[in-house]
């Protein structure tokens, strides 16, 4: 077992990281003073990896979309109860989640931390579905889907993605479609489930009032061995342009929302990745944060309200820049967008500023250092980024130049590429129904 | 892990509670100002946090405002408005990291209690009113956000809920107010009604960190004692009363899920005793609606129930296809009755205490929930810490469960009723 105690001069704060003879990363992070713990057994495997081979296979197969949420809501059900059940008996707080690229099982609890422990090692290491239990929670999920047919936040958000993407997955909902989940199948899940659910492909960890020797001891009980199925993931080609430049929906809502896609190429994995996502989070603030005046501009026009923020959105095969929120004239707030990224790569971004939105961000990662549930998501995150740490992130932070950003401006900010998506409220007539 | 709670008169109706973790590597202060929900005032005090905490007499522009917040190391400053009961709650919030992260060792808590005082007691003003052109912008935020309501459903089905199950009563009030209340607000009546709160609301300020700070105490005691006061007394809430029959509203709108709200009324006295029986009838996903409405009978995508304490009403929230809202109301009525006749296990019952106990304990890990905690507390005039409130909830018994359950009259359901399914 290589055990290594990983350590930050900046914030005087440390972890424990331990590469287990399973396969399996494990980090533990020790919080004094604090109350609850917070756990995370995730593996990277999310609602994009439809496509992959293993040593085994000759040729990459493909599989239904919405299988990765699929699986984490069967992994939930043992089988003779649900998880829910067996947390009860330790009064621990428990959920998953599936997102594109991972998929994570978690607790949070301030008593019976290792028999919680116990619980999420077994859970996720022990599928159990049977085509009867399967079929069953298509009902389910159906519902969920449904649900966010209703949703305008989420809408305008997967439209844009359909807008920018001609083939990569990301552009499908995480829980896939009502067609899509009705080809999954018990032998589909478990094909999956061993594929991905591979300790080598997976990360453990733990913040909060923990004692790692009992951690580690318990990972020595509970973990299986397992044979490093070589896993690689695919996906088909992507253009370079947008597919549509945009997308329009009606739903019942009372002002348009919009959501502004800028798509450059994809980053690398690792640092590269993070200073790619870094530095043009820094250009987003500097162009578009509320310490901007062009912000102040727009939303003294009226054209923008609080709602407005910007992010970027990234992963393996897809980055984009975003902006959204909500406007009576979203074409508008486009044009002037593109309009100042143009003037910002002409005459500079603010030098000025530059210093003091590093500032804030320093001060953001110490904020995340109060939270359990922060630190253990940033560890694991950064793990499945491609084996970067959080305090690495903290000090490449610490030395991103002006120059790094304005450089990100010019690549990642093709104002000719970009896609524009709207929901906009239902004309009066249609409204009554 | 015990948190020091230590509450300090600072003023007339003004009070200074100082909440201390060791695990805290933030400051953070809450200031609150209670008033009577009142449909005259809603959308004044609604507007009034949205400026205050955009801009002030020394940064009189949001840029200006916000520049030196993030040279506070990304420092936060929020206002907004929540209810409580009948109450209605205007919150400016500030929170930065301790001083000992930053890298000169500044002292960026002091600058920041005095920005966020700054913004409380001197704002950006103009002749007689709040400076005109911010208002406006401001005003039509709000106009928005009440026009906004409808986009999310569950949130707009439960303030529709609302308006049948307190009719007649403050606590029917949205947060906001309504589209003629937010309509009629100006830049002068808004200033009135700042300064009216500043001289009669209840006055909480809390302060959550690492450590007791006399130095904070001192900014905050005298900042404020330059206010004039003429303090209304402390804010407070009636019990909801019984109606002599059900109110059922439905109403159609163009969505794909109906979203059910349905309201039970109780004057039991025992709050603690009715949240361990909330607990077990809704509350968590082991509770008899989770496994029983939502997962045995697939009848919901979300099923949940919840307390309105200072009010004395439980509700059902949940979403539903059309089809199948009758149903689901049946079968949410036959897992409460199984409540009332005791038809649930010691073991359902600990699962449930345990779960609270967990919620609870954790509390003070964070510090809006720790802050939030305390509010409640002094709302209702007490000061007990999760610690007390979990030695209360040990005590609790089944049989106090089943007499909670068999207070709850039933009071209101309310559908917000979708198309009918394609399929």
């Amino acid at each position: 077992m290589e055990k290594k105690i990983v350590k930050n001069e900046r914030t005087g704060e440390q972890y424990t990281y331990v590469k287990h003879p399973t396969g399996l990363d494990i980090f533990i992070w020790k919080m004094e003073d604090h109350s609850s713990t917070y756990a995370l057994f995730g593996t990277k495997y999310g609602s994009i990896n439809t496509k992959f081979k293993t040593k085994d296979e000759p040729d990459f197969i493909t599989v239904p979309n919405g299988i990765a949420h699929y699986l984490e809501h069967k992994l939930f059900e043992n089988e003779d109860c649900d998880v829910f059940s067996l947390y009860a008996k330790t009064g621990a707080s428990a959920n998953a989640y599936t997102s594109f690229d991972k998929t994570c099982y978690l607790f949070s609890c301030t008593d019976n931390v290792y028999d919680s422990l116990e619980i999420l090692l077994n859970f996720v290491q022990d599928p159990y579905f049977t085509e009867e239990t399967v079929r069953k929670e298509q009902g389910i999920i159906g519902q969920e889907i449904r649900m966010y047919d209703d949703d305008a936040n989420w809408r305008v958000f997967f439209n844009m993605l359909q807008g920018i993407y001609h083939n990569h997955p990301v552009k499908i909902d995480i829980a896939g479609t009502v067609e899509s989940i009705a080809k999954i199948n018990a032998d589909l899940l478990y094909k999956c489930y061993y594929t991905f659910y591979n300790l080598n492909n997976m990360v453990l960890s733990i913040a909060g009032n923990v004692d790692e020797d009992k951690v580690l001891e318990l990972c020595d009980k509970l973990l299986k061995n397992n044979d490093n199925p070589e896993l690689e993931t695919a996906f088909e080609p992507e253009p370079d342009t947008v597919y549509q430049k945009e997308v329009v929906q009606k739903l019942e809502v009372s002002m348009p929302i919009f959501n502004i896609g800028f798509k450059a190429k994809p980053a690398k994995d690792g640092m590269e990745m993070f200073r790619a996502e870094r530095e043009t989070n820094f250009v987003l603030s500097l162009i578009a944060s509320d310490t901007s005046d062009f912000y102040k501009q727009l939303y003294d026009e009226g054209l923008i309200n609080s709602s407005f923020s910007s992010e970027v959105f990234n992963g393996d095969g897809y980055f984009c820049s975003i902006f959204g929120g909500e406007s009576r004239d979203p074409r508008l707030v486009k044009d002037k967008i593109a309009a100042e990224i143009e003037r910002c790569k002409k005459e500079g971004l603010d030098r000025e500023r530059f210093e003091l939105i590093k500032k804030a961000y320093y001060g953001s990662l110490i904020r995340d250092l109060n939270d359990a549930d922060a630190i253990a998501t940033g560890m694991l995150n950064f793990k499945m980024m491609g084996d970067i740490s959080i305090f690495d992130a903290i000090e490449a932070v610490a030395a991103i130049t002006f120059e790094d950003v304005q450089k990100r401006l010019e690549t990642q900010f093709d104002t000719e590429n970009v896609t524009l998506s709207i929901i906009e409220p239902l004309d009066s007539k249609e409204g009554q129904t | 892990m015990s948190i020091i709670y230590k509450r300090e008169k600072i003023g007339e109706g003004i009070h200074f509670t100082t909440l201390i973790n060791k695990s805290q590597k933030l400051n953070s202060i809450f200031i609150n100002l209670l008033t009577p929900l009142s449909m005259e005032t809603v959308s004044e005090n609604a507007i009034i946090p949205r400026i205050l905490s955009d801009s002030s007499k020394d940064y009189p522009s949001m840029t200006l405002l916000n520049k030196k917040l993030y040279s506070l190391y990304g420092a936060s400053l929020r206002g907004s408005v929540s209810k409580m009961g009948d109450s209605q709650i205007l919150i400016l919030s500030a929170g930065c990291i301790n001083n000992r992260y930053t890298f000169d060792g500044e002292k960026i808590t002091e600058e920041l209690i005095e920005l966020l005082t700054g913004c409380l007691i001197s704002p950006n003003v103009s002749g007689n009113g709040f400076e005109e052109k911010d208002f406006e912008l401001k005003k039509q935020e709000l106009l928005d956000e009440i026009d906004a309501e409808i986009n999310e459903k569950r949130a707009y089905a439960f303030k529709r809920a609302n308006q049948s199950v307190y009719k007649n009563e403050p606590a029917a009030i949205s947060v906001n107010g309504n589209k003629e209340t937010a309509g009629k607000v100006t830049a002068v009546s808004a200033y009135e009604q700042y300064k009216k709160l500043l001289e009669t609301a209840q006055i909480e300020i809390c302060f959550v960190g690492e450590e007791y700070s006399e130095n904070c105490r001192d900014l905050l005691a005298e900042a404020f004692s330059k206010i004039k006061r003429n303090y209304a007394g402390d804010a407070h809430s009636e019990r909801s009363p019984f109606k002599t029959e059900v109110c059922r509203v439905t109403e159609d709108h163009d969505v794909a899920q109906s979203k059910m709200v349905m309201a039970f009324k109780t004057n039991y006295e025992d709050i603690v005793a009715m949240k361990l029986m909330n607990a077990v009838f809704g509350a968590t996903p082991i509770s008899k609606l989770f496994m029983n409405v939502r997962e045995k009978l697939s009848l919901c995508y979300y099923c949940s129930s919840g307390i309105n304490a200072a009010k004395g009403v439980v509700y059902v929230d949940s979403g539903v296809e059309r089809s199948n809202v009758e149903k689901a109301e049946a079968e949410i009525l036959n897992q409460l009755n199984a409540i009332r006749n005791g038809d649930f296990t010691d073991e359902e019952m600990e699962n449930a205490r345990r779960s609270i106990i967990n919620k609870w304990k954790g509390i003070g890990d964070n510090a809006s929930s720790i802050a939030g905690w305390y509010l409640e507390q002094i709302y209702n005039g007490r000061s007990d810490s999760p610690e007390d409130q979990i030695g209360k909830l040990m005590k609790v018994t089944r049989d106090d469960i089943i007499s909670a359950a068999n207070s709850l009259r039933p009071d209101t359901v309310y559908v917000l009723a979708g198309k009918e399914e394609n399929k």
